[in-house]
């Protein structure tokens, strides 16, 4: 090593001294401390014994010594007093020499920048946890509306299944010895509309219409399974030709609550062609419509044929009156549900019931089908999209 | 009176500063200081009724730039590695200083703390990970230097094995 100037080494010397706050201590082979000098107070090494163990009296030489290595340097400690020091250690013949330099101003600017870049560091190892949390919740969310979609679609298939059901147990229409035709539309979660006529004997009738609250497969299914026993006469003890005897029976053995509080409306007609008789009952539901008159000349007259009494399955004790009308030819007789009025229009408002009676009674054109001018009308008070309730109607023309 | 040298490892902003401060001063504060070089703390336990100062070596913790110093370990009765909960990096981390630690001082007791077990529902760790290293003779321990919770027990685990 180059032999420094006298003035130099001097200098220098006292640089480090004064600025470095220079303090040193000696620990001898024993482990002893034998020699201490220096800015030890500086460093808050105080009260420092001389011939007594060394790692007793200053902590950081706990396990350190003897050296392993010599030189050996730990960079930037920080000392009791709060100051941070450099501890040089270096080994001669009377032991291991432990030199302490103060790099506190140092140690203080390398933590802000330390500081800044760990701060960085955390922050967008915590962003790019963020982000993988939001992949994750966005594929999460995307796997469940596929599943969402495909529940739909398969609620959607069922529901048209039932619809077609519904449908394919529906009498056909016929024209001999006087007609009968109808219009069904289910709404696009399917409601709870059936209706059904056949003939009980050669010249008794039966026409009904039936509406079980509520919209879905499971009102369907109650409706289908009611049209049915009335269909098959099948309520024990029942004269099928009298409706309030009907009516009656059916709700005696039908009990909301054993059917998820599903009630319904019904509208049970019997008509005798011979007399020209029709004798009805209606539980819940709002009048059936004759229009007399004839169709082609002039607009027709209205009739409201209503019959008092709860809906089925609310009351089991109520009983249903009878009611008789003798019709007139030319005459038409309408038995619908409430979907086929209770519409809502483009514009918000509910259709008016004058209006819709309006067309029931309009003139028929000669070949037009007063049932598809109904549907026509309806689908343009309403507008694009399908019915909020089924839209069902029976129309019997003498 | 016996003394011992126990090291605290890691990767930086694990909270091994945190652990210490909790363990010595029973204080915690959120704002994050990052340690630079060596910071050393004093704490006197009782272990087999013989009293025992520990002399915590807080080492500066590793990040890419700058590796841990093993050379600080020497002298060191045991150390404890920290990892953090919510970077499952600083595992890998914890494993890699662990296999250096032992090149550098032998086979001493040492425990793995995953800290910030007070934000478990963010953890990043599977528990199966964990499993593993248990299964290979680690004592791992879950600790909160936030809350306080198991610090002074790992405290105390680690002076017993090494007086032991």
């Amino acid at each position: 090593m180059e032999v420094l100037p006298q003035t130099v080494a001097e200098s220098l010397r006292s640089l480090i001294y004064q600025q470095r706050a220079l303090a040193y201590v000696l620990v001898d082979h024993s482990l002893v401390l034998v020699r201490a000098g220096g800015f030890l107070e500086h460093y808050g090494l105080t009260k420092l014994e001389l011939f007594e163990p060394a790692s007793s009296q200053i902590d950081f030489l706990e396990g350190l010594l003897p050296l392993a290595e010599t030189p050996f340097l730990i960079r930037s400690m920080e000392m009791p007093s709060g100051r941070v020091a450099d501890v040089h250690f270096f080994g001669d013949c009377d032991g291991v020499w432990i030199l302490l330099l103060d790099v506190t101003t140092e140690h203080d600017e390398a933590r802000l920048v330390q500081q800044k870049a760990y701060d960085m560091t955390l922050l967008s190892e915590r962003e790019a946890r963020l982000i993988e949390q939001l992949e994750a919740a966005n594929r999460a969310l995307a796997e469940s509306r596929e599943e969402l979609v495909r529940t739909h679609r398969r609620l959607d298939q069922e529901l048209e299944d039932a619809a077609y059901y519904v449908r394919s147990i529906l009498p056909a229409p016929f024209s001999e010895p006087f007609s009968v035709d109808w219009r069904f539309v289910p709404s696009s979660e399917l409601g709870g509309d059936s209706f059904g006529y056949h003939w009980i004997d050669a010249d008794h009738f039966a026409l009904f219409l039936l509406d079980v609250c509520g919209h879905g497969v499971g009102p369907a299914m109650v409706s289908i399974v009611v049209a049915n026993m009335l269909r098959s006469e099948a309520l024990a003890d029942t004269d099928f030709r009298a409706p309030d005897e009907v009516l009656t029976a059916l709700n005696h053995v039908y009990r909301m609550e054993d059917h998820n509080d599903r009630y319904f409306s019904i509208w049970y007609g019997v008509y005798r062609p011979s007399v020209r008789r029709l004798r009805y009952a209606a539980a819940g539901h709002h009048p059936a419509i004759l229009v007399t008159g004839e169709p082609a000349q002039q607009r027709g007259r209205i009739e409201t044929l209503a019959a008092r009494g709860p809906a089925l399955g609310i009351a089991p004790a109520a009983s249903y009156a009878c009611h008789e009308y003798l019709l007139p030819a030319p005459s038409r007789l309408f038995l619908f549900s409430d979907g086929t009025f209770e519409v809502g229009k483009s514009d918000g408002a509910m259709l008016e019931f004058e209006a819709f009676l309006d067309v029931l009674a309009a003139p028929v054109a000669a070949g037009e089908s007063e049932l598809d001018r109904l549907l026509e009308f309806i689908r343009d008070v309403h507008g694009p999209g399908p019915l909020e309730d089924d839209l069902s109607i029976i129309k019997l023309a003498l | 009176m016996l003394q011992k040298k126990i090291c605290m490892l890691g990767a930086f902003g694990v909270g091994k500063t945190s652990l210490v401060r909790r363990f010595v001063d029973t204080i915690f504060s959120d704002s994050y200081l990052t340690t630079v070089g060596v910071k050393l703390d004093k704490k006197t336990l009782t272990v087999g009724g013989e009293t025992v100062n520990l002399i915590l070596w807080d080492i500066a913790g590793e990040d890419n730039a700058s590796a841990v110093r093993t050379t600080y370990l020497r002298g060191s009765a045991g150390y404890l590695l920290v990892a953090d909960g919510t970077r499952a990096s600083t595992l890998d981390v914890a494993r890699s200083i662990a296999t250096r630690a032992e090149a550098e001082i032998g086979q001493v007791p040492f425990l793995l703390l995953v800290n910030k077990c007070d934000l478990r529902s963010e953890w990043a760790i599977p528990e199966s990970r964990l499993d593993e290293l248990t299964a290979l003779g680690w004592t791992v321990r879950p600790t909160s230097a936030k809350t306080g919770e198991s610090v002074e027990a790992v405290f105390q685990e680690i002076a017993d094995r090494v007086v032991r």
